[in-house]
């Protein structure tokens, strides 16, 4: 199961954008302040670069919800934003007959009192999922299945942000090594030639 | 065709000719008719829709078959509706209904397979009431995302024994190699319960097992597991771990951030945009090999305060040509045709 090349790439310029927006290389922030706008931007990246689905319009509205975010949110997002707050039907109900579904499920629940054998299996899978509906942003109005996809494409985008900040992490640090190293160069040098 | 019966042709009935699937070859030729007749127009528009069909057919079979593609295949099949959304800009001619047309561009992609030899049913008809309600209250955007899962929602309304090798689990990919129907065959097993509750329960557990496999084989650890309750453990841990760890890594980035001079980057990011380029015009400074290649001097650190000059171009450059240990950023992306470094290997994900 692959990442596309494509997605990391817009993954990379939207975070670099997003640093730039919300001005993170500027002294007047705190550590906690920058630490959040590097995380704000990066998550905003990754929704972005992957697209349209439950989880990346979960995560947005999630963010949206601090107010501190929504300036930067607009500003990235332009007029895609206020369209992706709006209440999307994530639930295409189909219509249903009330009758045949309260007949059907009277049916389901009478064979569910004849077995009871799953129950504390079940139960056990119940829990886990609560959990995983927590952590899965936008996942509270997922069914069990949709879930699941959503979990897969989450932690593929999530794998895919850590390296791309690992990588990012190790360029920045191997520049400012460079560049400290370049300068204490001609220091040493004249430091020579006095002597 | 006693199955073009029930088309309403020439009566704007978008929803008729939908229900339709079992023929996906007479299917295509029935569109056109459908659309000659409707349209009455120059045949321009009756051949932009073969047009379209034959662009998405083949735009989405080669979306799908690409090797370097790699997009997340079996669950979410989401590369082959956004493949799909593509063509549909192109002819303006046609008509208004969008979420119409997209789902019949996705047709021919079954047409399209191999093998003629489809899993003949003459028997059963398909069934026809879920369709109905659906096409034209559904807005563009959400189809094309929830179109995978629509077939997938048919098989619950299919409450027949039909002829097919057993069960199918629906995948866009499965779909365009051998199966021409977008809807799931279900057999019931030998000894099992055949009433429509059961199947449709069955389906669904099925559906769930297919996920939690493919679960499985993503979180590392997890393929020796046994029990859905564990590998759900494991996956929430992994979850969690890999939050984490972006949380860490944001700490270290703003810890090491304030050194690094984001305004330099403006012209390459500007022109990354489009619309908001910068104004100094260097546009195509960005994404020029030429200034890969370039030796970057030395002290043109980024620390230094750029101009939207061509400087910033290499003083982008510069702390890619400094990882000598192997990652790469730009490697990623297809812009890069320079190698920056001898020794730089691709990290593939």
């Amino acid at each position: 199961m692959q990442v596309t090349e494509a997605f990391k790439h817009a993954f990379l310029k939207q975070m670099l954008l997003g640093f730039q927006a919300s001005a993170v290389s500027t002294k007047s922030m705190g550590f906690q302040e920058r630490k959040n706008a590097i995380k704000l931007s990066a998550d905003v990246a990754m929704a972005v670069a992957r697209g349209s689905r439950k989880w990346t319009r979960g995560l947005i509205a999630g963010l949206s919800e601090e107010r501190q975010n929504r300036s930067f949110l607009r500003l990235i997002l332009g007029e895609q934003y206020e369209s992706l707050l709006k209440p999307c039907h994530s639930s295409w109900k189909i219509p249903r007959c009330k009758k045949i579904v309260r007949r059907s499920l009277r049916i389901c629940w009478r064979k569910q009192k004849k077995n009871q054998s799953g129950v504390l299996a079940r139960t056990l899978v119940e829990k886990r999922t609560q959990e995983l509906k927590r952590l899965v942003p936008g996942g509270k109005s997922m069914d069990g299945s949709s879930l699941l996809d959503e979990t897969l494409d989450y932690v593929l985008s999530l794998r895919a942000q850590v390296d791309l900040m690992q990588s990012l992490l190790t360029t920045f640090e191997a520049s400012k090594l460079r560049s400290h190293s370049k300068r204490r160069l001609p220091e040493r040098k004249a430091s020579y030639v006095s002597k | 065709m006693g199955s073009a019966g029930s088309y309403g042709v020439g009566t704007g009935n978008s929803g008729a000719y939908v229900t339709e699937i079992s023929e996906p070859a007479r299917f295509e030729e029935e569109i056109r008719s459908l659309i000659q007749a409707r349209f009455d127009a120059p045949p321009v528009s009756g051949g932009s829709f073969t047009a379209l069909l034959g662009l998405s057919a083949n735009q989405a079979v080669g979306l799908l078959h690409e090797p370097g593609a790699g997009e997340i295949s079996a669950p979410a099949a989401s590369s082959s509706p956004t493949g799909l959304g593509h063509p549909l800009g192109c002819s303006p001619t046609f008509p208004s209904n969008a979420a119409l047309a997209e789902r019949a561009a996705s047709f021919p992609v079954f047409a399209a397979a191999d093998s003629p030899a489809s899993s003949s049913d003459g028997g059963p008809s398909p069934p026809l009431k879920a369709e109905p309600p659906d096409p034209d209250s559904s807005p563009p955007l959400p189809v094309p995302f929830d179109k995978p899962r629509r077939p997938a929602k048919r098989k619950d309304c299919e409450k027949q024994k039909a002829k097919g090798p057993g069960k199918k689990i629906k995948t866009a990919e499965e779909q365009t190699e051998g199966d021409q129907l977008p809807y799931v065959h279900v057999r019931a097993r030998r000894g099992q319960a055949t009433d429509s509750h059961s199947l449709a329960e069955r389906a669904r557990r099925e559906k769930i097992n297919a996920r939690m496999k493919l679960l499985q084989e993503l979180v590392p650890g997890c393929s020796k597991i046994t029990g859905t309750a564990l590998v759900l453990d494991e996956i929430i841990n992994h979850v969690q771990s890999l939050q984490r760890q972006v949380e860490f890594l944001s700490m270290r980035l703003a810890a090491v951030n304030p050194r690094i001079d984001f305004g330099g980057l403006d012209s390459f990011l500007m022109a990354e945009r489009g619309p908001l380029a910068a104004s100094n015009g260097r546009g195509e400074a960005a994404l020029d090999p030429v200034s890969w290649s370039s030796d970057p001097a030395p002290g043109t650190g980024l620390r230094t305060d750029l101009r939207p000059s061509q400087q910033s171009s290499t003083a982008w450059v510069y702390p890619y040509a400094l990882i000598d240990h192997g990652t790469s950023l730009f490697g990623y992306g297809a812009a890069n045709s320079v190698p920056l470094n001898s020794n730089q290997s691709k990290t593939d994900l």
